[in-house]
Formats: C-alpha cells, structure tokens, sequence
C-alpha cells in the first residue's frame, strides 16, 4: 500500500488556487498526502519522514532564490519538481522546473501527470509482469526464514551482501511482505517451504 | 471505520453533528474523557467548560475526517496535558480493547481454517502484539513522564531519562508495517477455507487499527514532539 502513497507538496500563496489544485488531485483518485506550504526552506524542515514525490511551485517562490533552489533540488532528487504557471515568466526561469503546470490546464492533464509518476514508480519497483519471485529471490526467502543474516546468505549463494540487500527489497516489494515472521508463512501458503521444514 | 470525505471541523461545529456524521469520532471523545451526550454544545464550549485545549480537540478530529496537520496550527506547551491524556488512554483502548479483540477473531479463523499458516498467523500477531505493548510501555514510563517534567519545567531531566525522537519513529514505522503485512497475507496469501466473515471482520479490524494508528503516530510526530522540541531549547 505505502508504494501507491503520492505526497504532494503545493507551494502557492493563493489560497483559491491551493484549494482548486487540492482538489484536482484528490478527484484523480491517487492516495496521496497534500502538504501545503509557504515558503521554501520549509521542504527541509517540516515534511521530516515522509519524501515528497511533487513539489507544485510558483515560480515567483523561486525568483530570487535560485541558489537556494537548486540546492534544494539537488537535496531532494526524487522529487518532482513542477511549476504552477499563471502569468507571464521568464523562460529561464521556468527552465529550472522538471515540469510545468499551466493554469489553464485541463483536470486530466494534472491526472496524468500524477499517473505518470506512479506508473514510473512501478515500473522501478515490480514492472507489470505478476508478481512472481525468480528463483534466486526464492533461494534468498528460504535462507531468509531459516534466519540467516544477511552476510550468511552471501557466503551461501556466493553473492555480495549489497545483492542479498537487493534481493530482499524486491521480495519485500513483490510480496508487499517486510518481516521476517510474515515471508516464512508467505512461504508456507506458497508452497515454497513446507511447514514442516520451518518447524525443524 | 474510515472517511474519505472532506469535512473540515471548526471550533464553532456542534459535536453532536460531527459524530452523526463520522461516529468513529466517539473514540476522540472516550480518549479525552468526554461525555458522549453532549447536547447542542458546540467544540468550543465543551473544551472550554473541561479545560481541554480546542486546538488539540480540532485537529485529531480533522485528522480523524482524514485533514493531516497543515503546520499552520498555533500549538504551546500547555497542550501538552490534553495531547497525553488522549494518548495515554488510546494506549490503554489498543492494549485492552483493539488488540485482544483482533487476537480473538483470529483463534475464530483458526476454528474455520486450522490450517498451519492460520497457526503462524495468531504466532506472528502475539510477537507483534508483544512488541507493540513494549512500545506502548515505553512511551508511558519513559517518554510521558519527560515531556510531564519539561511541561512542568521543574528541572531539566537527566540524561539516563531522556527519549529520543528518532527511537519513536523507528517504534512507529514498525508497527504500522507489521500490520500490512499481516492485511496482505489473509488477502493475497492465504487461501479461504469457509473462513470469509470471520476474515472479513479481522481485515476490517486491522484497518481500523492501521487507521487509528496512522492517526496517533501523527499526533507524536507532527504536534507533540514539536511542541517539546521548542520547550527542550527554551530550557538549556
């Protein structure tokens, strides 16, 4: 569920536009957390553990602040960072934006925009193809729920730890499973171990 | 029960009007010791008239309608008593209520399904239940009494007694990640054995549960621990 989870940052003193934004994006039917803001040194302080995946922005938040911006963008590099666009800005300007949100834009537009993000993020994660462990990520679950450390699993299947790491995110993100007690009965209803070999 | 609907609670609302309209609402009231029979008092007046303070009571009630903190809230030290009581008794809610509620419904399913997943399932909730307990412990003989003595300012806490912030979140995160997992095994994992009611009421349980958590791990994080972090500076 949390790898569906959109936080969305809006940075934009008008409060009409904040409110209409906010509910574009809640009618496009993501799950997603809307943070409202008021200036930028914010991004740093106040959203503390949860990472922002948009920043919707006017640009006047910005003019005068490009150093401190692009240190900012350059802090936060997953996020995207999108211009809220209204009147009239310099070129230059809006080109220190990711991504341009036009006013004038249709509800759908913004939709797309938010599914394209998602769509990237599952591409990255689990791609579209079912969600079907490959046979080293089921060695690596076996080893996993004897309660093999992770370092023990290298050594076994003659692999780096970094690997074994990168194994686990991808089983845990194919199963939706994190804990170690919730992959070995995973395992069990998969048939992938027998109860009987848990128990021993 | 969740809401997904926009209804934005102000100080001015009756309370008899928010609870038709979202009654898990009742818990917010039970948490801060409130009668449910509040006539056509509106929020103002019954936090007034029980020393609670009207900013806490609005905004774990908008977190309840879904509204997250938007960090424009004027909060001070002196809500510090209200933003415990709540969470004190929503300890007490989850350890003697909500839990061994869960903790029943699945010795049900295990009756309909006695298969050995079903078995590993209760096994995995009382390890977890046991973890949230420690947790909880923490934040009541801990936690608690270091932000009570900072409210109180009658000295600073020594070093041994102090909390981390960081800890917290760590608790937090697990918590609320257990629970998925536990929601993601009896929908995608486990196969049904007449089981389905009882199935159904146990993944709605647990959302509650992950619902009502979400709400209390915010509280903690977003108004509580600022408040203590401001009160911490004023005091060294």
């Amino acid at each position: 569920m949390s790898k569906s989870l959109i936080n969305i940052a809006i940075l934009e003193p008008s409060q009409i536009i904040t409110e209409g934004l906010s509910n574009i994006l809640l009618k496009t039917g993501t799950y997603s957390k809307i943070f409202k803001i008021d200036s930028l040194n914010e991004f740093n302080t106040k959203l503390f553990g949860s990472q922002i995946d948009i920043a919707i922005i006017n640009p006047n938040q910005i003019q005068n602040k490009l150093k401190e911006f692009s240190l900012l963008k350059k802090s936060l590099p997953n996020t995207l960072w999108t211009g809220l666009v209204y009147t009239f800005f310099d070129q230059t300007l809006l080109a220190q934006f990711d991504k341009i949100i036009n006013i004038t834009d249709s509800p759908e537009s913004i939709g797309e925009l938010i599914h394209k993000i998602k769509n990237a993020d599952y591409h990255s994660v689990t791609g579209n193809e079912i969600e079907q462990l490959s046979e080293r990520e089921i060695e690596v679950l076996k080893l996993l729920i004897k309660g093999l450390s992770n370092k023990e699993i290298g050594d076994k299947l003659n692999i780096s730890i970094h690997t074994v790491i990168s194994h686990r995110k991808n089983i845990s993100q194919k199963t939706g499973i994190k804990s170690q007690a919730g992959l070995t009965i995973y395992a069990i209803s998969n048939k992938i171990v027998q109860i009987e070999d848990y128990l021993t | 029960m969740y809401r997904t609907e926009k209804y934005y609670i102000k100080a001015e609302m009756k309370i008899s009007d928010l609870i038709f309209d979202n009654p898990s609402l009742l818990l917010l009231l039970e948490n801060l010791e409130l009668d449910f029979t509040t006539g056509e008092r509106t929020i103002e007046q019954v936090c007034h008239e029980k020393k609670i303070s009207t900013a806490v009571f609005i905004s774990i009630a908008n977190l309840f309608n879904g509204f997250y903190p938007t960090g424009e809230e004027q909060f001070s030290s002196a809500d510090i008593p209200t933003i415990i009581k709540y969470l004190k008794n929503a300890h007490n809610y989850y350890e003697n209520e909500k839990y061994p509620e869960i903790r029943n419904c699945i010795e049900e399913l295990y009756k309909k399904n006695s298969s050995p997943e079903i078995q590993l399932v209760g096994k995995f909730f009382d390890e977890y239940f046991k973890e949230v307990k420690e947790h909880l412990a923490y934040e009541d003989k801990v936690a608690f009494p270091y932000f009570y003595k900072l409210y109180n300012s009658a000295s600073t806490p020594q070093e041994n007694e102090k909390y981390s912030s960081n800890e917290y979140h760590d608790h937090h995160s697990d918590i609320e990640s257990k629970l998925t997992d536990l929601k993601e095994l009896l929908l995608k994992h486990i196969t049904v054995k007449d089981d389905r009611i009882i199935r159904r009421k146990i993944i709605i349980s647990l959302s509650d549960l992950e619902h009502d958590l979400n709400i209390h791990s915010t509280i903690e994080e977003t108004i509580l621990i600022p408040i203590v972090s401001q009160l911490e500076k004023k005091i060294v």
